[in-house]
């Protein structure tokens, strides 16, 4: 969703083998919207319940947190708090986009054109307040913690991994890097394939991993100048410069040195304000975290699991049981106590 | 400057200590040696290690640290051969290791220690201490493996008593005081832990060689030993599990 970096990125590739043990903040944002706009049927509708509710945040969240912990991995989501101000216009347009989409999906569905449709209902995806209480709910049931960042998840997840309480975090989303996570883990999540666009075909989806530290040595650049570098590129906080991508930016931060100076050089009017930098930079350097929280292991209630999964929304029993199993590992972990 | 020679099997005993806990370590050297402390990602274990200068055949350093990748370090050091003279040398311009064994150079690529944590040694009161042979326990610990993921051990002031219980099937090990090197307990303690964790602690000792062992109620364990022919020394901390209802 924020700045499109990833290129100039080094990935390892990894297995799930790699993660056994370690405990993996999962920015709950970015995933719950990867359920909602990517668990659809051909057509773009998203599962749903007798009522017509979406139900497909929590066939994401109970299938894909099975495959976690099944592969002893311990899990932890953190939810958004208030957003900062300044994400106020990102969050205004999109907004509007998804609004635009809604209307461009159903025209897709009556001209027939399955394709378009799927695309457009995808765009329409809006982690509202219900799907992240409902999301809690479930995984309260569970038994697998998640914690309430005070502002922005990515960088309260982020803070945790600094701090030693987790390995990495779990995100599609770049801006984790921006905002310093130390490890980002990419496609844990996912469901193991991708479909091409235009195309009735998949390709495979594997877990990767990026390592800020060395990356930004291969690039030669510090932390606070890849966040110079995202503000010239443009980020959640700002629209970016014109014709300026990450390879350019990347150039420019390093024959300038920072975002002030390189703005200096190319001129030009639509360029962020000098307290606007500041404040961007703030936003990603100095996150509001919180260190009011604790990772515990309450162990399943398989009652309320079910109660929600199938009394509630209708999901099929003979589906749900044997995910279910997956997570008496839970259980187990939850009896390891930590040294700290 | 970091400049040494060592036999193949010292670096070895390092890696067989540290890697099945972290991948990266920090490597604190000093004039007098070498010393790391790393806690797995989970928390659930602690490993403090330290070898003498006097291990070495050679050793001249000034306080750095070294950031270690534990796989790569592991697969270099399987390219050697017990007996192998391994010598090592920090290249400061590259931030590599040049590892020399035989006519073989290897230049390893460091770590950036900067963000690598200093975990703190947690305080802990452990009331029995027991010294056994490593023979002693580890054919107890193996048995356990095939029957359950955690063990019971148990220390009482005549004997201590290692246990496992799985659905159908159990192991009971007891060793009376005199099968001891050392027994020292007023009450009866007991915790249980990961195998998992606890058999790879055991693992790096070897027959009669001596292992203490420190324990309390529902409290972590403290497994101590020395490698590197007695240059060495090894403690480890490992949290214990919750006892089912």
């Amino acid at each position: 969703m924020g700045v499109d970096i990833g290129d100039l990125f080094r990935w390892e590739k990894i297995s799930f083998k790699d993660l056994h043990d370690r405990v993996i903040v999962i920015d709950a944002h970015n995933v719950l919207y990867q359920f909602i706009s990517s668990i659809r049927q051909r057509d773009g509708t998203p599962l749903k319940n007798s009522k017509g509710e979406m139900t497909s945040h929590l066939s994401g969240i109970f299938h894909r947190t099975a495959n976690l912990v099944e592969s002893k991995i311990r899990p932890v989501y953190v939810f958004d708090g208030i957003p900062p101000p300044l994400k106020a216009k990102t969050l205004e347009e999109r907004r509007k986009r998804k609004e635009l989409a809604e209307k461009e999906w159903q025209e897709a569905l009556e001209a027939g054109d399955l394709e378009k449709a799927r695309v457009k209902a995808q765009q329409t995806s809006r982690v509202t307040d219900e799907i992240i209480n409902q999301s809690k709910e479930l995984l309260k049931a569970l038994g697998i913690p998640y914690i309430q960042a005070p502002s922005e998840g990515e960088a309260q997840a982020s803070y945790m991994v600094r701090k030693g309480d987790a390995y990495a975090v779990g995100s599609q989303d770049y801006d984790c890097l921006l905002i310093g996570t130390p490890i980002l883990i990419r496609n844990l999540t996912s469901s193991g394939r991708r479909k091409l666009p235009g195309k009735e075909a998949y390709t495979k989806v594997h877990l990767r991993q990026i390592r800020l530290k060395s990356s930004l040595k291969l690039l030669g650049i510090t932390h606070k100048q890849l966040v110079d570098m995202a503000i010239l590129i443009g980020t959640d906080f700002n629209d970016g410069i014109r014709g300026i991508g990450p390879k350019k930016s990347l150039n420019l931060i390093i024959k300038n040195g920072n975002v002030e100076n390189a703005i200096a050089k190319i001129g030009g009017d639509n360029v962020p304000s000098i307290e606007e930098i500041k404040e961007i930079r703030k936003i990603f350097l100095k996150p509001s975290v919180t260190d009011d929280y604790s990772i515990e292991w309450p162990g399943l209630d398989k009652e309320s699991v079910l109660k929600i999964l199938c009394d509630t929304h209708q999901f099929k029993k003979e589906r749900v049981a044997p995910a279910l199993e997956k997570y008496s590992n839970v259980e187990n972990m939850m009896k390891q106590k930590t040294l700290f | 400057m970091f400049n040494a020679k060592v036999k193949s099997e010292v670096l070895k005993g390092i890696i067989d200590v540290t890697s099945p806990l972290v991948n990266e370590v920090k490597l604190n050297i000093s004039p007098k040696g070498i010393s790391l402390r790393a806690v797995d990602p989970a928390h659930v274990a602690m490993v403090d290690l330290a070898v003498k200068d006097k291990a070495f055949e050679e050793y001249k350093a000034t306080d750095m640290e070294l950031g270690i990748d534990m796989d790569k370090f592991g697969g270099i050091m399987r390219l050697s051969s017990s007996g192998d003279m391994v010598s090592l040398e920090y290249d400061e311009e590259t931030n590599r290791l040049i590892v020399k064994i035989g006519n073989l150079v290897r230049k390893m690529g460091l770590i950036d220690t900067a963000g690598m944590p200093d975990p703190k040694m947690p305080n802990l009161s452990l009331p029995a201490k027991i010294v056994l042979k490593a023979s002693e326990i580890s054919q107890g610990v193996r048995a356990s493996e095939a029957v359950s993921d955690h063990l019971a051990l148990t220390v009482s002031k005549d004997n201590f008593e290692l246990s496992a219980e799985g659905d159908t099937d159990t192991v009971n090990l007891k060793l009376p005081k005199d099968l001891l090197v050392e027994l020292n307990a007023t009450s009866k303690s007991r915790s249980l832990f990961s195998i998992d964790y606890f058999s790879n602690m055991i693992k790096p000792v070897k027959g009669e060689d001596p292992i203490t062992i420190q324990i309390g109620n529902d409290n972590p364990i403290k497994v101590e030993f020395d490698i590197a022919e007695k240059k060495g020394h090894v403690t480890y901390l490992l949290a214990p599990r919750i006892e089912s209802e």
